[in-house]
């Protein structure tokens, strides 16, 4: 399919998309959070009389909860406030609404709160300088112990020609989408009424209504134009404060961060440090043992769906006879853990590529050849005990390491080229849903999501519906509903929006065709095509304008409706093989392979990437445009991660660099050409076997420029980013 | 002229402005007093450039301009209509390149290459072009589609 004109580059490039903040309503207030001093204290006392006495300003804090939320029962873990103790610096704790961002600013100030500090939790290695002992599974910081075990891994271990044991350690990362979270809530009569940036509308519902005690059906979210989410926006977050303040003062109230509240407050990837340890006889990995320590902020225990998922991308994609994994989400006084582009997997692809490079090196093999004899291919077994699907790493590794050959012989003294694989999986969510209208002139789709930018919304959908109904793509509209309006979908997120929208899109084309094969008195689906600018329907030897076949009913309604759903196709893993807490199975297998030529600065250890080349297995493209642009973007982010983005904590709990000066993302004079190859024929789960793919571009690209750094300067980096100081301490520079 | 009076040219309309305070952003008048949101607000510090928008044609990032500074220019924001052949093209090149996604950078990119071509020429050195880009963040593309705009930009003859 060729790439067409972005559905929204219109709108987008008039200025006239609306996005969460540019959200205007009259007479609508300005509110602020009042932040937590501290990371971790105990409140002593609340004042917010002063702050109350301004003109116009409106606060709610803990105590005025009681009037405004629902009879429903509430979410008792999560709280909106801190009360009683603070977990995390900037913690809201009251909120505040005024005519103007200025007065909300100056009733923050004016809120008094005395606090006594306690000890601060700010770093995995502070609490477990050694391993978790058998006792830590009580300890209030651990949220989450996961354990599995397969094979005789002690065994493997004792008879191994070689043993080859190592630490890594990974940043925080932050999202950082360029439009802030930002909401405007309003009630309208009974309804809770909020129009937000969001990945995921429905999920906002949902939350909201377990955190306000209001009944599903009373709340209605309306999702704006996103600008950017790469995760951040995919859950519930300002819109609760928001709705209470619309609550209290019977005005719209508009809430969002400032950029520096966006990091401060973001819920994002923490750092983590893994080990690894890998037992090799006779060139072949036998066994491993891979340890976790994640820090997960103040995430709720028993909330935390990272490390589980995590240890499948640190194990795999290889072949492994035994293994043994044991991971720890430890709590810290940091917001809670989010998810990020990819949640934590390029970190763990950059581990499992630069150990298993190490261990090739360790015994004089050919560490691409060493990775590639383990690759998972389709038919074999995950080590969780998963059966492979079709899967078109190999393939893509072949053609990186063609393509390294080439790059290998032109690149000048103190350059180095070098490969990074990578999987992931297309997520399904809770199911998706649409509602068709096939009129005499249009096919439209009415869902639940806002585009956020990746396409798979207006471009994807569109180019699902264009091909499974023969229709061409001006012929369709993907149009947006609000909660109220479209059926449910669980959100823009897990690269699902293609896979699971696109197959609901796929079973409601088809009974439309088999509704008007029907009518035709045929069997089978009527073919669709447009003459003389008129959707015709053609089954069997009968063909017919579709205006002719619409009931009254049908004809009144604008077309004939049909609804199709997606849920997830049934995956599983083998339970035997998990001790403690919760894995999960992949809903398809994702790889890629990617290659990077760095140069490295021999004074100053800085890595700058030449050129890249990212060879991605996706199913089936879909729609070209937006496969490519998801690469392009995946692999700059990616690059970010690689090489300077590193969100710092301070022993006091504090994000030092909580702006985009000092958190440095890539900028345009740094990104290198990045050429893109899909691999197709592996099928994924979405539709024609199409795979998603908004997160796996991301996943390769810090370990493939570890890598190519290592062959660049010999350095053996085992922390990401690697800055220029990590690689120059590496050399000895420094 | 009365305190916080303002007279300038938004997008060739004249424009008065009454009551604007000292300490108010440009950025802030336009999106909030004019309504014109298409000029963004990202990180209001000056690293990220979805506010840029060109003053008496060059390039002003609104987030760092007091509104009284502009008093008396012309400003040009992404909601200028195609009497602005220079941003019509741009517009038209970044459509073609596919150089948006989220869409959240677009305006001040357009701009902001807007300002650099009306200033130094397409015939400028593409590497000169290309770093003076390097203050505008965008998160979505990689940029690889955005600098394919330039390019087109470059080659196709004003």
């Amino acid at each position: 399919m060729t790439a067409a004109v972005r559905p929204d580059a219109g709108l987008k490039l008039a200025g006239a998309a609306v996005f969460g903040t540019d959200l205007d309503v009259p007479g609508m207030l300005w509110a602020a959070f009042v932040p937590a001093p501290v990371a971790h204290g105990r409140i002593r006392s609340l004042d917010l009389r002063a702050a109350r006495a301004l003109p116009g300003v409106t606060v709610i804090g803990p105590d005025d909860l009681a009037g405004l939320v629902g009879p429903g029962e509430r979410d008792s873990e999560r709280t909106l406030f801190a009360e009683g103790e603070i977990v995390y610096r900037n913690q809201p704790l009251a909120v505040v609404a005024a005519p103007s961002l200025s007065e909300a600013r100056a009733a923050v100030a004016a809120v008094k709160v005395e606090v006594d500090p306690l000890p601060i939790v700010s770093d995995l290695e502070q609490v477990f300088p050694e391993w978790p002992g058998s006792d830590a599974d009580a300890s209030p910081l651990i949220a989450a112990h996961v354990r599995a075990r397969h094979g005789n891994v002690d065994v493997e271990f004792r008879k191994a020609d070689r043993v080859v044991s190592e630490t890594y350690r990974t940043a925080s990362v932050h999202q950082v989408a360029l439009e802030p979270h930002a909401c405007v809530a309003e009630i309208r009569g009974d309804i809770w009424f909020v129009r937000t940036t969001t990945q995921s509308p429905f999920g906002v519902r949902e939350d909201a209504s377990s955190l306000l005690g209001w009944p599903e059906s009373s709340i209605v979210v309306e999702g704006t134009w996103v600008g950017g989410g790469f995760g951040g926006k995919g859950a519930c977050f300002l819109e609760p404060y928001a709705l209470l303040l619309a609550r209290a003062t019977g005005r719209p109230v508009r809430l969002a961060l400032t950029y520096s509240e966006e990091f401060r407050l973001g819920r994002t990837t923490l750092p983590a440090v893994v080990r690894m340890e890998t037992a090799v006889t006779a060139g072949q990995i036998r066994a491993r043992r891979v340890r976790l320590l994640l820090d997960v902020g103040t995430s709720l225990p028993g909330r935390d769906f990272a490390t589980g998922y995590s240890i499948g991308f640190l194990l795999g994609p290889y072949r492994t006879e035994a293994f043994e994994v044991e991971g720890y989400a430890v709590r810290t006084h940091k917001p809670p853990f989010g998810p990020h582009r990819a949640p934590f997997a390029p970190q763990c692809a950059f581990v499992v590529e630069s150990h298993l490079d190490h261990v090739a090196r360790e015994l004089n093999l050919d560490p691409e050849e060493f990775r590639a004899r383990h690759h998972w291919r389709e038919g074999d077994t995950t080590p969780l005990g998963q059966k492979v699907g079709p899967f078109g790493l190999a393939s893509a590794f072949e053609r990186a390491r063609s393509t390294a050959r080439e790059w290998r012989a032109e690149a000048p003294p103190g350059h180095g080229v070098g490969i990074g694989c990578g999987f992931w999986s297309t997520s399904t969510g809770a199911g998706g849903e649409v509602r068709l209208r096939l009129g005499p002139q249009r096919l439209v789709v009415l869902q639940g999501e806002r585009e956020i930018g990746s396409g798979s919304v207006l471009a994807g959908l569109t180019a699902v519906a264009a091909r499974t109904s023969g229709l061409p793509p001006e012929r369709i509209s993907i149009e947006y509903g609000n909660t109220a309006e479209a059926p449910f979908d669980s959100g823009v997120y897990g690269s699902r929006t293609l896979g699971a929208l696109g197959r609901a899109i796929e079973e409601a084309v088809t009974a439309l065709r088999r509704t008007l094969a029907q009518r035709l008195g045929a069997r089978g689906q009527a073919e669709l095509s447009i003459e003389r600018d008129e959707i015709y329907a053609e089954a069997g030897e009968r063909r017919a304008a579709l205006v002719v076949l619409l009931t009254p009913e049908e004809d009144a309604a604008g077309g004939i409706l049909a609804e199709g759903r997606h849920f997830a196709p049934p995956r599983t893993i083998d339970e035997k093989r998990v001790l403690s807490g919760s894995f999960y199975p992949y809903t398809d297998f994702t790889g890629a392979a990617h290659v990077a030529e760095v140069s490295v600065d021999p004074a100053t250890g800085a890595v700058r990437v030449e050129r890249y080349a990212a060879f991605q297995d996706a199913g089936t493209v879909v729609d070209r445009g937006s496969a490519q642009a998801q690469v392009e973007g995946g692999v700059a982010m990616g690059l970010g991660t690689a090489l300077t983005e590193e969100a710092i904590w301070s022993d006091e709990g504090r994000l030092v660099n909580d702006g985009l000066l000092d958190y440095r993302i890539p900028t345009l004079d740094e990104i290198p050409p990045i050429a893109v190859e899909f691999i197709e024929g592996f099928a994924g789960a979405g539709p024609f076997g199409a795979k998603g793919l908004g997160e796996p571009p991301i996943v390769p690209v810090p370990a493939t420029v570890a890598i190519a750094t290592r062959a660049a300067c010999g350095a053996h980096v085992t922390e990401l980013p690697l800055s220029a100081e990590r690689v120059a301490r590496a050399l000895k520079l420094l | 002229m009365t305190a916080g009076q303002l007279r300038l040219t938004v997008n060739g309309t004249a424009v008065e402005l009454a009551d604007v305070p000292a300490p108010e952003r440009l950025l802030d008048t336009l999106r909030w007093r004019m309504k014109l949101k298409g000029t963004k607000e990202g990180c209001r510090t000056g690293d990220c450039g979805a506010c840029t928008v060109l003053v008496d044609g060059r390039t002003c990032l609104s987030c760092l301009t007091l509104a009284h500074e502009v008093d008396g220019t012309s400003v040009t924001t992404i909601e200028v209509g195609p009497e602005d052949a220079l941003v019509g093209r741009v517009r038209a090149a970044f459509e073609a390149a596919g150089a948006l996604q989220c869409g959240y950078c677009t305006p001040g990119f357009v701009m902001a290459i807007a300002g650099l071509l009306r200033e130094r020429g397409t015939g400028a050195p593409r590497e000169e072009l290309l770093e003076g880009l390097g203050g505008n963040l965008c998160r979505c593309t990689g940029y690889t589609a955005i600098v394919r705009a330039v390019d087109a930009l470059r080659t196709e003859t004003p």
